[in-house]
């Protein structure tokens, strides 16, 4: 009955009662009606208070007082609306920069895919050396290795990436209706999908009864991304007739929603069983007999309570058994497992955790500042208001109460910066997801909003500012009411205005150590798009297609190709036309191993070298100087005698001083054909714009064959202004052909994967956490600045009254702005330094310690903080000292 | 400042209450004016405590369920909400009251102490 729920009548029904009763019973031992009401009242005491101390304790006056917080937290904020403002802007760039790129790195890095238990499941792979591995097998291998290790993993499976993630110089395209796109195909095993364990979203899947058999087999299953994209989700395409390559298919069934297959970057857009890699190969069933093609990458799932280590060590001994059976070269032989995550199975060094653990750094040092920023301006409103708290405990304001007040107020401007926050990352999200990376490849640059990520972010934000923002409260309940009272609020601050001092001084020391990553980042940028190149990208049309995706073999797409340049090249304003297996900087390289006559390999070296198959013109179009020898020309066919045009690097490594006209030496690939060497070409960029040049060779394009090609245009003019009529010209001679891409070859060294992207995304990264470091720092200044000037107001007023000149007032105040930038200028130079340890593999052309950075960036910090600590100063000087001296 | 001393002198008071309401109510359920009464009777009408100043522990014993309360406040003639002793209650009065005892007992001894001669 006494309980808190029971409402405040009943408890007075009960007072009542109870002073009736004891009214009674006064007037049974004979007192007067008076006199016994009056004693009843007296033996009851304070029936207001008893009142009072029921309702208090009642549940609901919690939402009383909480309901009073939040309407005068409103109230408050609404009168400061700066404040207000700037903190929940702060607040939102701090959340939002974090969220977004903790959602980015998540989405790279941790998340599993989408499928049963993925933690179980693994693809195998033999190192090449302590970073590199190798991850394709035989046929053969595979079935060995699927029937032997069945005690360990439940379900083996097996699969082939085609098309562009595939081998080199090579495209699928899904034709139905007539109509003839791109697409990204994975071939896999009958039990592959059964091993992820998903199910479809419409129709069904690979079968285990599938992909057997060479050619068997003609289904596809699309991923719900194309399905949507291409035939905007029409259930209606399930059962219809299709042609992969040329090579008619059925369409049976649609991925689930989510899934990209088992890489997270790469999307796979269709599904077929592993005996249809013949729509690739054509007749070849190599890919699944041969000993030496080894194209298969092989997945398992871990059978129930085996770990990954008791795998391993059955692995490493089917490892030794398979190396004696079918023996490699280069590569040892403890097969292992290794868990199927993102990135996927990427070999080689993974950048990723590095980048990843600087952008995390930046954007935790961004975050650091927003806190301390929004911390800094509650400690100033919290100041200000020590004195509004003291009043309010001198009027019997419980220390309780008082915080919570404050802590309300906290609240609902976390609140609003959360809100705000989140907005903010989604944009910055849909920012980056939207870069459009120059690539062929399906990639995928989805990075959804992270709601854990948010709340973590979040609740670190309210746990900084609600300390600081109670601190007032807790001053005014603890301390001598009546020093505050009378001090006005005004010298009881020199502890707090040390603390003060000490956030702005971290913060431009953060800010700094932001701005010169960034500088870095951009000065990197400028180096690398200032390198020569040794091509000449400008003024240059890139225009790919694989005419293999309509069916056309060798001798047809051969054909297609010819006609295709004879023709533009008479096209107006065009200066040369070539056509190329691979463009410089773009999604790959390829690679081959070599065998020269005469040149003595050094002890554990494989001699080899990068080449591409290219057309006549090819060096003309790209403006690549021929040093000696001779261009390709058109008697240079299949039939002709293979020859090949090297570069610097390449003479230089196995014909050092010599003259490596007609020379010859041997790809490893084609050990039948002797290749000479007919002309040497100058260096000039293939896979990236940095590493040192490596020996490259072409060859002409007309002694080896790609089915999928990039015609390159050198035009007078702008190169995208030519783009109708080079397409009229391929519709002309192939109406059905797809184009994979159209770009132009700046662009596409621009946005390239390999090119300048990442440099780009870095700069623009780092200059945009950059500048919010350097807003948030000047915020900061200008607000402890103003505050000072504010509480000094009445000196300064006092001083020019006696006679100061307004100089040394602005030197007054600037001097105590000074100390600060100068103390954070000093730890952000020293923080700059270890970040640089971070940043340095990342760079290109420039040193972690840039001197020109470091000192361009602390000077341009050190002008903003002056400006953004001269309008409180020259504040100051204005001051009017009639006013100042009326202040209180 | 005052607010601060006033709410020690009640907590003393308080912890007191509650142990005479226990005690009160092992001869059986009461109501609020009842315990009241019984308490200045019992303590020999000592005007220990308001009866106002009972219901704050009679909350709080409730909330610790060493007491129960139950019915609805009668009207005026018939009887008010009963109280009742509960078994949480027993161990809690057991306690209280051998602490009480303990307490008095030494304070009674140091009060009737001769002064030490040394």
């Amino acid at each position: 009955m006494f309980g808190r729920k029971r409402k405040l009548d009943d408890f007075g029904a009960e007072i009542d009662a109870h002073l009736q009763l004891e009214f009674e019973r006064l007037r049974e031992r004979g007192l007067s009606e008076g006199e016994a009401r009056a004693a009843a009242r007296r033996a009851f005491g304070n029936v207001m208070q008893a009142k009072e101390c029921f309702y208090e304790s009642s549940r609901w006056l919690w939402w009383d007082h909480f309901w009073q917080d939040v309407c005068y937290g409103a109230r408050s904020l609404r009168k400061s609306p700066g404040f207000t403002v700037v903190a929940v802007l702060t607040l939102a760039l701090g959340i939002g920069a974090n969220t977004a790129i903790f959602s980015m790195v998540d989405t790279l890095m941790f998340r599993p895919l989408p499928i049963r238990n993925p933690g179980e499941v693994v693809f195998l792979s033999l190192p090449r050396d302590a970073t590199h591995f190798e991850s394709e097998f035989s046929g053969p291998e595979f079935r060995q290795i699927r029937d032997q290790t069945s005690d360990i993993f439940s379900d083996v499976g097996a699969m082939i990436m085609g098309g562009v993630s595939g081998a080199i110089g090579r495209s699928n395209g899904l034709t139905v209706e007539g109509a003839t796109r791109p697409i990204q195909t994975l071939f896999v095993t009958g039990d592959f999908f059964q091993l992820l364990g998903i199910r479809p979203y419409l129709g069904r899947l690979i079968l285990p009864s599938e992909g057997k058999t060479p050619d068997a087999d003609p289904v596809v299953v699309l991923s719900y991304r194309y399905w949507k994209a291409r035939f905007q989700g029409d259930p209606g395409v399930i059962g219809k007739p299709a042609f992969i390559n040329g090579h008619p298919v059925t369409i049976v069934g649609v991925a689930p929603n989510g899934f990209l297959g088992p890489t997270p970057i790469f999307e796979m857009e269709a599904y077929l069983p592993l005996g249809m890699k013949t729509v690739e190969t054509g007749e070849s069933a190599a890919f699944l007999t041969d000993v030496d093609t080894r194209d298969l990458l092989i997945v398992g799932r871990l059978a129930p309570g085996i770990s990954i280590e008791r795998a391993n060590a059955v692995l490493a001994a089917l490892g030794q058994q398979l190396a004696k059976q079918y023996p490699r070269v280069g590569v040892g032989t403890v097969l292992q497992a290794k868990p199927l995550r993102p990135p996927g199975i990427v070999d080689g060094p993974n950048p990723l955790p590095a980048l990843a653990g600087l952008f995390l750094t930046l954007a935790g040092v961004v975050f650091g500042l927003a806190c301390l920023n929004v911390a800094n301006l509650a400690l100033v409103r919290a100041i200000a208001r020590v004195r509004e708290m003291a009043v309010r405990a001198a009027l019997g304001g419980k220390r309780a109460r008082l915080v919570r007040h404050l802590l309300s107020e906290t609240m609902l401007l976390t609140l609003l910066g959360s809100v705000a926050g989140m907005m903010a990352s989604t944009l910055a999200l849909r920012t980056i997801s939207s870069v459009g990376a120059a690539s062929d490849l399906p990639l995928v640059f989805e990075f959804p909003f992270n709601a854990r990520v948010f709340v973590f972010a979040l609740s670190i934000a309210v746990i900084a500012i609600a300390i600081v923002g109670i601190i007032p409260a807790l001053r005014a309940s603890s301390g001598n009411l009546s020093k505050i009272l009378h001090e006005g609020g005004r010298s009881s601050t020199a502890r707090s205005q040390r603390t003060h001092t000490a956030l702005v001084a971290v913060q431009v020391g953060a800010s700094l150590t932001l701005l010169i990553v960034a500088g870095l980042f951009v000065r990197s940028l400028r180096h690398a798009q200032q390198a020569d190149l040794g091509f000449d990208p400008t003024n240059v049309l890139n225009m790919s297609f694989d005419p293999g995706e309509i069916g056309y073999g060798k001798a047809q797409g051969a054909e297609f190709y010819n006609r295709v340049l004879t023709q533009v090249r008479s096209l107006p304003g065009v200066q040369s036309a070539s056509l190329a297996m691979i463009v410089p900087l773009g999604d790959s390289v390829q690679r081959d191993q070599i065998s020269v006559p005469g040149y003595v390999a050094q002890r554990g070296e494989q001699p080899h070298a990068e080449y591409n198959a290219v057309s006549t013109e090819y060096f003309e179009t790209m403006k690549i100087a021929v040093l000696r020898g001779r261009d390709f020309v058109d008697s240079d066919s299949e039939s002709s005698l293979r020859v090949a045009i090297i570069n610097e690097a390449m003479a230089e490594r196995f014909w050092p001083g010599l003259d490596p006209i007609g020379r010859t030496f041997k790809r490893d690939g084609d050990s039948t054909h002797v290749i000479e060497i007919i002309g040497e070409v100058r260096n000039s960029r293939t896979e990236d714009p940095y590493s040192p040049y490596g020996p490259v060779f072409y060859v002409p394009i007309m002694q080896f064959y790609s089915s999928a090609q990039t015609l390159q245009i050198r035009t007078a003019g702008a190169p995208q202004a030519i783009t109708p009529l080079v397409l009229a010209v391929v519709r002309g001679i192939a109406p059905t052909a797809p184009i994979l891409s159209v770009r132009t070859m700046t662009s596409a060294v621009r946005n390239g994967v390999n090119g300048l992207l990442l440099f780009n995304l870095g700069a623009e990264l780092t200059a945009a956490l950059g500048l919010l470091g350097l807003t948030l720092a000047v915020v900061g200044i200008y607000g402890v600045m103003a505050y000072a000037v504010g509480q000094r107001t009445q000196e300064i007023g006092v001083r020019i009254a006696l006679g100061a000149q307004s100089k040394s007032i602005l030197w007054m105040i600037s001097r105590q702005g000074l100390v600060i930038v100068g103390i954070g200028l000093g730890l952000g130079l020293l923080a700059a330094v270890a970040v640089g340890q971070l940043v340095g593999d990342f760079l290109v052309g420039i040193g972690p310690t840039d001197p020109f950075t470091y000192l361009s960036v602390s000077v341009l910090l050190l002008l903003v903080a002056l400006g953004a600590g001269y309008v409180p100063a020259s504040r100051a000087m204005r001051i009017d000292p009639m006013v100042a001296l009326r202040f209180e | 400042m005052s607010t601060q001393k006033d709410k020690e002198k009640l907590a003393l008071l308080q912890g007191t209450l509650d142990l005479l309401i226990l005690r009160t109510l092992i001869f059986g359920p009461q109501h609020g004016q009842g315990i009241a009464r019984a308490i200045h009777e019992t303590s020999d009408e000592e005007p220990l405590v308001e009866h106002g100043a009972l219901y704050p522990p009679l909350q709080q014993l409730e909330e610790r369920r060493w007491i129960s309360a139950s019915g609805e406040p009668l009207q005026i003639t018939g009887g008010l909400v009963s109280i009742r002793y509960r078994p949480g209650g027993h161990k809690q009065l057991g306690k209280e009251t051998t602490k009480w005892k303990r307490l008095a007992k030494a304070i009674g001894r140091i009060l009737e102490s001769e002064p030490a001669r040394g």
